[in-house]
């Protein structure tokens, strides 16, 4: 075997080309699809709004340079600030109780007196797979401003007067974490069960031989093993929330109010309701920087946990 | 060697097929040119233009035309998306009335109708409704009408009559002949049967700014909106009834609008002619709703235009059939089947027109109704910007009406909101 395929290099080599190179074109050819669409419709685009931040542009005219003055506009403009408030709050909001939710779930789902444990794990993962259209149209209905909607029936025998949702600080806020929250539990739980099953269980044995409570158990073993899951959930899901458009939107039913409009859907509005091109692809700039800041300070985290933890070691 | 070559023209024929995909879109509007003489046409919403294709080239056997209809938002969107690349628009699109202001400033993406000859059927069409399909200075046509949305005032029987008021279109319409008379109207009505006269703030706001001469941008395309007493007039008498607690808190397409509708749970809906169907389908057993004229005249909501884009090299050919397809004979078709408001007034003299009834609406004459409205909007300029000014004014009326926001200051924040977001065009 070894033989035969020396031989055949052998001969192959008094061609033109290595049989080295052939194979590495051979693999960049087949890879080349992937880039090729990358380069046309995800690097060409990224490399334009650049570009085009610095521009006048209504999509059908001229363009005309217009400097810095797009982010002057921008940082002038208070629904801006708003928007990164309003996208930071929805984050958090979204966030924070899903990962923590997220991880009960999970821990009930690996507890061995469980039955039917595949049914659960489906059923939760489900609302990921569920378009995020449907999901925000559906949640909408239940967040009707009406005194008939579903959430104001329910405060209503609380003797809360109702709430209109769209118009409301909070209200808007809370309906949008909503939809993100339940769109994205069960991705996370699945994350965490995973993370969990990977467990040994001679240290949970190790730990009731020792006397451990559940709740020491917990603390001890199950969150310092899952550091890195957990920290792969919070590094999707900053991503995740800083770049909310679809569930404002859809919740707004087109006329975004500033009670809940994202930075996301305040460039959609610009860019592809107005057309004011420029401005939105400044906009666009100052997320991408956001997003940077928020992924190295958790790139620098992790590293210091991982260290924390080698030095343990 | 042999190998290599393989792989690369497997290579190769994959990349074919890919760019195979992305000018399959593109070939469906230039297709023209490799030879087959189809003319292409985007069409939105059920405009019953496919039969009427199918008509046209039965009498013109030369001529092939295919039509294809989208969900207005895509419509629109791949529309822009082709103009914008000068590369993939269809010869002919339909463009909705409040979309085609996006491209006033985009003549060269466009054939002017008035060079195909647009000049010698401007008679048939209603002035205003021609004014919208042309430049600001009247120079470049760019679309010939399709339909229109002239507005009357839908109103429920039963609330009317509880409130005191004649049910008789006519004789309501007589005593409702002035803005002053609907606001009293409003009150008793909200007195004695505890519903709001309007179904939301938009609808009575957007009837009073349609009489108006001008709304939110003059014809040079300035921002006038904060000096126009017009404008604040319509603003105010908003106000007026949301502190009579006259309007109600059912937005436009919302569920609770809907069941409104065939609840009667307001008295009056200033509505456009294409509001029948919407009507009939919300509120299928009511025998209750009836049209009538609004006081002090009309506007108009919706309608569309057709257009040619510049790209297209069968200009004439394309010209031809529109000019065919929204002829006042053949706009007559569309009305009957489609229903489908004419552009043309010479349709509203035809018999099937004359002679019109609907038995949901109280067997009157609905087309009559309608045609004397068409008759009476305005000839306004909206501008490019106009959707931007009318978001923000609406979320100043919201807020007045649902969070007890203080109407001037409310007011003052909306300009203020205009103005910066229109320094960024």
């Amino acid at each position: 075997m070894v033989s035969n395929s020396e031989k055949y290099t052998e001969k192959k080599t008094k061609r033109s080309m290595s049989q080295e190179k052939r194979n590495s074109i051979a693999g960049y050819l087949f890879v080349s699809p992937f880039f090729i669409l990358f380069a046309i419709f995800g690097l060409f685009p990224m490399l334009f709004s650049f570009y085009l931040a610095f521009f006048k542009w209504n999509g059908l005219g001229e363009m005309t340079f217009n400097g810095i003055n797009n982010f002057t506009i921008i940082f002038n403009d208070p629904i801006f600030w708003k928007s990164i408030y309003n996208t930071v709050v929805i984050g958090l909001l979204g966030t924070v109780p899903q990962l923590i939710v997220a991880f009960l779930l999970a821990y009930a789902l690996n507890a061995q007196a469980l039955r039917f444990k595949n049914t659960f794990r489906v059923a939760i993962f489900m609302p990921y797979v569920t378009s995020i259209v449907a999901v925000a149209i559906l949640f909408s209905i239940i967040f009707n401003n009406q005194s008939f909607g579903l959430v104001n029936s329910i405060l209503g025998v609380f003797g809360v007067d109702p709430i209109v949702f769209t118009q409301s600080e909070w209200g808007a806020k809370i309906a949008i974490a909503t939809m993100i929250f339940w769109r994205w539990v069960g991705y996370n739980t699945i994350i965490y069960l995973a993370g969990m099953q990977s467990i040994s269980s001679d240290l949970y044995e190790a730990a009731k031989i020792d006397g451990a409570t559940l709740s020491q158990q917990l603390r001890y073993i199950t969150l310092p093993m899952l550091k890195p899951f957990i920290l792969f959930t919070v590094f999707m899901g900053t991503i995740g929330s800083l770049q909310i458009f679809t569930e404002p939107l859809i919740f707004f039913g087109g006329n975004l109010r500033e009670e809940g409009i994202t930075v996301v859907a305040y460039l959609y509005r610009d860019a592809f309701e107005n057309n004011f091109f420029g401005t939105a692809s400044a906009t666009a700039i100052v997320l991408f920087g956001i997003i940077m800041i928020f992924s190295v300070l958790n790139l620098i985290i992790t590293n210091r946990l991982g260290r924390g933890k080698a030095r343990k070691a | 060697m042999k190998k290599l070559w393989k792989t690369s023209i497997l290579a190769g024929s994959a990349m074919a097929i890919l760019a195979g995909c992305s000018s399959d879109e593109s070939g469906s509007g230039s297709g023209s040119g490799g030879g087959s003489e189809t003319i292409d046409m985007w069409v939105f919403g059920t405009t019953g233009y496919e039969e009427l294709a199918e008509k046209y080239m039965e009498e013109n056997p030369d001529v092939k035309i295919n039509v294809q209809s989208t969900e207005m938002g895509d419509h629109h969107n791949n529309l822009f998306t082709a103009l914008s690349a000068g590369q993939g628009a269809p010869d002919i699109a339909m463009i909705e009335v409040g979309e085609i202001e996006r491209y006033r400033e985009a003549q060269d993406r466009f054939a002017n109708l008035y060079d195909l000859g647009a000049e010698d059927v401007q008679g048939d069409y209603l002035e205003w409704v021609w004014n919208v399909g042309q430049s600001a200075d009247g120079e470049f046509m760019f679309g010939l009408p399709t339909d229109i949305g002239p507005t009357a005032m839908y109103y429920r029987k039963d609330v009317v009559e509880e409130a005191g008021y004649p049910t008789d279109p006519a004789e309501l319409a007589a005593s409702l002949d002035t803005w002053e008379a609907y606001s009293q109207f409003a009150k008793d009505v909200a007195e004695k049967t505890g519903k709001p006269v309007v179904d939301n703030a938009e609808l009575i706001f957007n009837a009073k700014r349609d009489q108006a001469d001008e709304h939110y941008f003059n014809r040079d395309n300035e921002l006038i909106v904060e000096d126009n007493a017009a404008i604040r007039e319509a603003y105010d008498y908003t106000v007026s009834l949301i502190e009579e607690g006259a309007v109600g808190n059912m937005p436009l397409w919302t569920p609770e609008w809907g069941q409104g509708m065939a609840e009667g749970s307001y008295a009056t809906l200033l509505g456009p002619a294409w509001m029948q169907g919407v009507v009939k389908g919300n509120a299928p057993d009511s025998d209750q709703w009836m049209i009538t004229t609004m006081p002090e005249g009309a506007g108009n909501w919706g309608g569309s235009y057709l257009t040619i884009s510049e790209e297209s090299d069968q200009q004439e050919e394309a010209y031809a059939f529109i000019e065919w397809l929204v002829s006042p004979e053949t706009q007559l078709e569309s009305f009957k089947d489609m229903g489908l408001f004419p552009s043309t007034p010479a349709t509203y003299e035809q018999d099937e027109f004359v002679n019109y009834t609907d038995d949901y609406f109280g067997g009157i004459n609905t087309a009559a109704v309608f045609a004397e409205a068409a008759d009476q909007v305005k000839d306004v300029y909206k501008g490019r910007n106009y959707l931007l000014v009318q978001g923000e004014i609406m979320t100043a009326l919201n807020n007045v009406l649902s969070s007890g926001g203080d109407p001037d200051q409310e007011w003052d924040d909306a300009m203020e909101r205009i103005k910066q977001r229109l320094e960024r065009e």
